[in-house]
Parts: structure tokens; C-alpha cells; sequence
């Protein structure tokens, strides 16, 4: 990674750091639909995958509940 | 809600989930019902658009370049996550292109209207009755969208160099055209 990346994100300006926090969730929101939709088909309960995501069964089952049976 | 829509009108919206669908997006916006409208070159806000130098091509440009949900590869790097890395490694567990698809819409057959969209086609009845129309075509579908300032599709048509007084007379051209044929 270049040095004015490092700069930028460790930097004051704004920008840049509500960027990576956008991209972030979006991130962890697309890697949480792929590792949910995986752990259905294996056969995983929603109570299973609610406690490694540290949520409530009811949360994450209205999440996905409907998508991924 | 779409009873009173042609049969033109109807495909462009089915379009719009299509369109919204190509652009990554999780839901359909103003935006993608403006492109959903443009989509069949026959249809009155295609004409219209047409006569105004403005093609279906040039919206998807022009709406790419509209601030959307996105990851952001400069942003990731800037708190030092390498998003390139992060795909390969995705995409050895489920497939080419598992991270492209925002996760509002995985497993979904149907994309939701924002809130914006739901607008737009309430404001394509009104504007039907403004005209003294019982049925809703794209014509009036545009005049929506370029109505509801800020949103997406307004801001695409805005971006394309097309004021409402100037659409609403290529629309109302495109329909004498039809009455014509």
C-alpha cells in the first residue's frame, strides 16, 4: 500500500475516513450474506449462527430469515 | 398501482429491476426507472429523450458516475485492507463474483423500490391526470422523475443538461408523434 494511503487514513481529513467506514459495512454486510446463506446449507441453526455473529436468534433470523430458509 | 400503466410503462419498470441489478445496487431507485423507461428505443420517454440528444447509454454513464454503495478499493487500502486479497480469498470459498452482489439483494428473486422510486410512480399518476390521460406511459414516468428534485433520476436528467419545461415539450411532441402513426 503507498505511503499517501497510510497517510490519508491515519489523517485528519474527513473524507477519507468516513470512505473507508462506508466501504467497511458495506464490506462486513456482503461477507455476513455469503457466510449466512454457506451456514444454512450446511445445515447450521439460526441459533448457531446468531452466537458466533453475536446478535439474537430473532435478529438475525429477520435478517435473513426469508432469503436463506 | 400498475393496472393503469402501458403495457410499455410495465416492461420499464420490470427493466429497472435489471437495470438496477447490472449497477450493483440493492434496490431500485429513481434512477433505475429512468433508465427502466429508456430501455425500449420505441418508447415515448426513449423518443422524447432521443429528440433531446440524450440516449439510454449515456444515462447508465451518466448514473454510474451518482455517488452509490459501493467498496471502495483506495478507501480499504487507506485503513490497510487489501481488497484485492480479500476477493481472491472470497471468491475460493463461493465462486467468481461473490462480493460483487450487495448483500441486500442475495437470495432475493425481487429487488424493493426506495422510497424515491414508490414517489415517482405516484407522481406518474398525477402526472397522467395533469394530462388528461387514464392510462400512465414512460412520458409521464419522466415527468415524474424529473419532478422529485435531489433524487437519483432527477439528478441523472439534471446531469444530462434537460430542464423540466424541455422534457415536458419532447414528451409531448413523442406523444403527438404516436397519434400520428
Amino acid at each position: 500500500m503507498s505511503d499517501d494511503l497510510m497517510t490519508a487514513a491515519a489523517g485528519d481529513d474527513p473524507r477519507e475516513g468516513l470512505l473507508a467506514v462506508h466501504s467497511l459495512r458495506e464490506l462486513a454486510d456482503r461477507l455476513e450474506a455469503l457466510h449466512v446463506e454457506r451456514a444454512r446449507r450446511l445445515g447450521w441453526s439460526w441459533e448457531q449462527i446468531a452466537t458466533v455473529l453475536g446478535v439474537s436468534r430473532q435478529a438475525v433470523h429477520k435478517k435473513f430469515g426469508k432469503r436463506f430458509r | 398501482m400498475f393496472e393503469r400503466f402501458t403495457k410499455d410503462a410495465r416492461s420499464s419498470v420490470v427493466q429497472a429491476q435489471d437495470e438496477a441489478r447490472r449497477l450493483g445496487a440493492d434496490r431500485i431507485d429513481s434512477a433505475h426507472l429512468l433508465l427502466g423507461a429508456v430501455s425500449d428505443p420505441a418508447s415515448v420517454a426513449a423518443r422524447a429523450l432521443a429528440t433531446l440528444g440524450v440516449d439510454h447509454d449515456g444515462l447508465v454513464t451518466t448514473v454510474r458516475a451518482l455517488p452509490h454503495r459501493s467498496l471502495d478499493a483506495d478507501a480499504l487500502a487507506g485503513v490497510g485492507i487489501d481488497l484485492e486479497s480479500v476477493r481472491a480469498q472470497v471468491e475460493a470459498t463461493f465462486g467468481p463474483g461473490a462480493l460483487d452482489e450487495p448483500a441486500e439483494t442475495r437470495g432475493r428473486k425481487h429487488l424493493p423500490f426506495d422510497k424515491d422510486a414508490k414517489k415517482a410512480l405516484q407522481v406518474a399518476l398525477r402526472e397522467a391526470i395533469r394530462f388528461s390521460s387514464n392510462r400512465i406511459d414512460t412520458g409521464h414516468l419522466l415527468l415524474a422523475l424529473a419532478r422529485l428534485d435531489g433524487t437519483p433520476g432527477q439528478r441523472a436528467l439534471e446531469a444530462a443538461g434537460h430542464g423540466r419545461d424541455e422534457l415536458e415539450r419532447a414528451v409531448v411532441a413523442a406523444w403527438a408523434d404516436t397519434t400520428a402513426a
